[in-house]
């Protein structure tokens, strides 16, 4: 099994795709760290000239840490996830790694977790982007570094489970759709129309979607007031790994069981 | 380990594509898995490699299923299709992919390189690969767990001559040393160089199997007369109830003798001949004898 993981992580470092999706990821984080300076000017809006201020407030600090997902870069871990199951299919790969592992179970299990890690590597680069970006940005605008570094217990068990738990979902359906566009797709369409949708009219129900219980499990950067409508941490954190294995579970029954012709 | 496959069947909604399939392969031996196209080679392979569930029957490789067999590809070495390639991935890491999950030392990864002639393209992107290219990383991927068991589908195809001549000296030198080697192909003239026994399906069904050399022995030889007397010598061969075809004004084909039985008959009947050819029983007669559409061969009656 850790075999097989690890070939599917080699597979995921030598195709282009989770580069791609890891280079937005950190396009997205660089834009978030970019916003938390720039939401705290006075004069942001036009008023004045645009200039960097130092995020003071706990809550921005802790935007701050989590720049990738502020901004939506969670959601390229989801695609990963799609990108390392339906690349079999789209580039009929699927017949060489059964040939190497031909019990399905145990490779889509690899694929999962070769996900969830991938998810977990685009979260840390995104934080070593804050890193080398951030903390700079921070210190020449006189904010307090150690104000940074007090928030991150709060901030980062949370940031790093909703990367990787979003991974395990894009897994899920990818297996469950195997077609790579229409996955994407229906991450993208889920994201910004469906959860905001459900959001807007049925709040109860929108906070059981991925992204909602993403935000949920990095409670730490939602703003109290906006917690109270999602689920608790734990709770989201078992929502959302829900929707992750229970389309693995559906897609090994109805899609990667069948043949490879 | 022998390949056994008993009463295997498979059904794609209506259509049958494999009915009640039989044969086995043996080790140190290889053979030729030959079939019109449509006639169920592809599936049978697929279902023997776990990629398609039989419908019923067994297919096995030492008495287990592909799928049970613990690092698979360090006993079965398998060529399926010449683009089963990432076109992004560099050969090497494509190899080295397939190393990791079978737990294969990386150093094999060179050696199955150097081994099909890649070794200078190892790091060039499969994409930019031409068919042959491909086709020899698709070897070195079946050899990469220096496998007992060989099964090959098309894999002469895009090679050129010299890789023709390489790949059948180099199953030859597997074969003699016990491996058991079962390929696919329509390049019956390579086959017929090749393989020691062949299986012949069509329609999905088994419809020969066994020594390539006992096969041909089986099938009769048969004589091309060129004659402008060609009504008269029909008659002449319906009276001695030969089977015979007419494929032209002036051209009979006849089935089952030899130059000894027929030059005398044709002698004393005083009928006219300009060209007497033996044609010899090769391995695409006989395919197209046991495959081909049925075409009519009935004592004396004329062709087109």
């Amino acid at each position: 099994m850790i075999r097989g993981i690890r070939s599917e992580l080699f597979k995921l470092r030598t195709s282009p795709g989770p580069w791609v999706v890891l280079g937005a990821a950190l396009l997205f984080t660089a834009l978030g760290i970019i916003v938390v300076f720039l939401v705290n000017h006075p004069g942001f809006g036009g008023r004045h000239h645009v200039s960097f201020v130092a995020p003071t407030s706990v809550y921005r600090l802790r935007r701050l840490l989590g720049a990738g997902f502020a901004v939506g870069g969670v959601w390229m871990a989801a695609i990963v996830g799609v990108l390392c199951v339906t690349g079999e299919y789209r580039h009929k790969v699927m017949t060489t790694s059964l040939l190497v592992e031909p019990r399905r179970w145990r490779l889509l299990a690899a694929k999962a977790v070769a996900s969830l890690i991938w998810g977990l590597g685009i979260a840390v680069a995104s934080l070593l982007l804050v890193g080398a970006m951030g903390i700079p940005l921070l210190k020449t605008q006189g904010g307090s570094v150690s104000a940074l570094f007090n928030q991150a217990g709060a901030v980062l068990p949370g940031f790093f489970a909703a990367f990787a738990l979003l991974a395990l979902f894009g897994a899920g359906l990818g297996t469950l759709m195997k077609n790579q566009i229409a996955a994407v797709v229906t991450i993208l369409a889920i994201t910004f129309i469906v959860e905001p949708v459900f959001d807007g009219i049925f709040p109860n129900v929108g906070r059981w979607l991925p992204f909602a219980a993403s935000a949920a499990v990095a409670g730490g950067l939602t703003p109290a007031a906006e917690r109270v409508y999602l689920l608790s941490w734990w709770l989201a954190a078992i929502v959302l790994a829900g929707w992750g294995l229970v389309p693995i579970v559906v897609g090994y029954f109805t899609t990667f069981k069948q043949d490879v012709t | 380990m022998p390949i056994e496959v008993a009463g295997l069947n498979k059904r794609f909604g209506n259509i049958q594509a494999v009915a009640d399939l039989d044969f086995t392969v043996s080790p140190g031996r290889i053979t030729g898995f030959l079939g019109p196209n449509g006639a169920g080679k592809t599936t049978t392979l697929r279902i023997l490699l776990g990629l398609v569930h039989a419908t019923s029957g067994t297919a096995t490789i030492g008495g287990r299923r592909y799928q049970d067999i613990e690092h698979p590809l360090r006993r079965v070495g398998a060529l399926l299709e010449s683009t089963s390639f990432h076109p992004f991935r560099r050969a090497r890491d494509h190899l080295r992919m397939c190393a990791i999950a079978a737990a294969i030392e990386t150093a094999r990864v060179d050696e199955v390189l150097e081994l099909v002639g890649l070794k200078d393209a190892a790091h060039r992107r499969a994409g930019g690969y031409s068919l042959g290219m491909r086709q020899r990383l698709g070897l070195a991927t079946a050899l990469l767990g220096d496998p007992s068991v060989l099964i090959l589908d098309e894999p002469a195809n895009g090679l050129d001559p010299q890789g023709i001549a390489w790949l059948r000296e180099f199953l030859r030198y597997l074969a003699g040393q016990g491996h058991t080697v079962l390929v696919s192909s329509h390049l019956l003239a390579e086959m017929a160089q090749t393989v020691d026994d062949v299986v012949i399906i069509a329609g999905g069904r088994v419809r020969a199997a066994g020594p390539l050399s006992s096969l041909l022995s089986q099938i009769h030889s048969s004589m091309r007369v060129r004659t402008p007397e060609a009504d008269r010598l029909l008659g002449v061969l319906a009276a001695a109830h030969w089977v015979c075809r007419r494929l032209a004004h002036d051209l009979v084909v006849v089935e089952g003798v030899t130059p000894d039985q027929l030059g005398p008959v044709l002698a004393r009947s005083q009928i006219i001949v300009y060209e007497l050819v033996n044609e010899s029983t090769d391995l695409e007669s006989v395919f197209l004898s046991l495959t081909g559409p049925q075409t009519p061969s009935t004592p004396g009656v004329a062709g087109p």
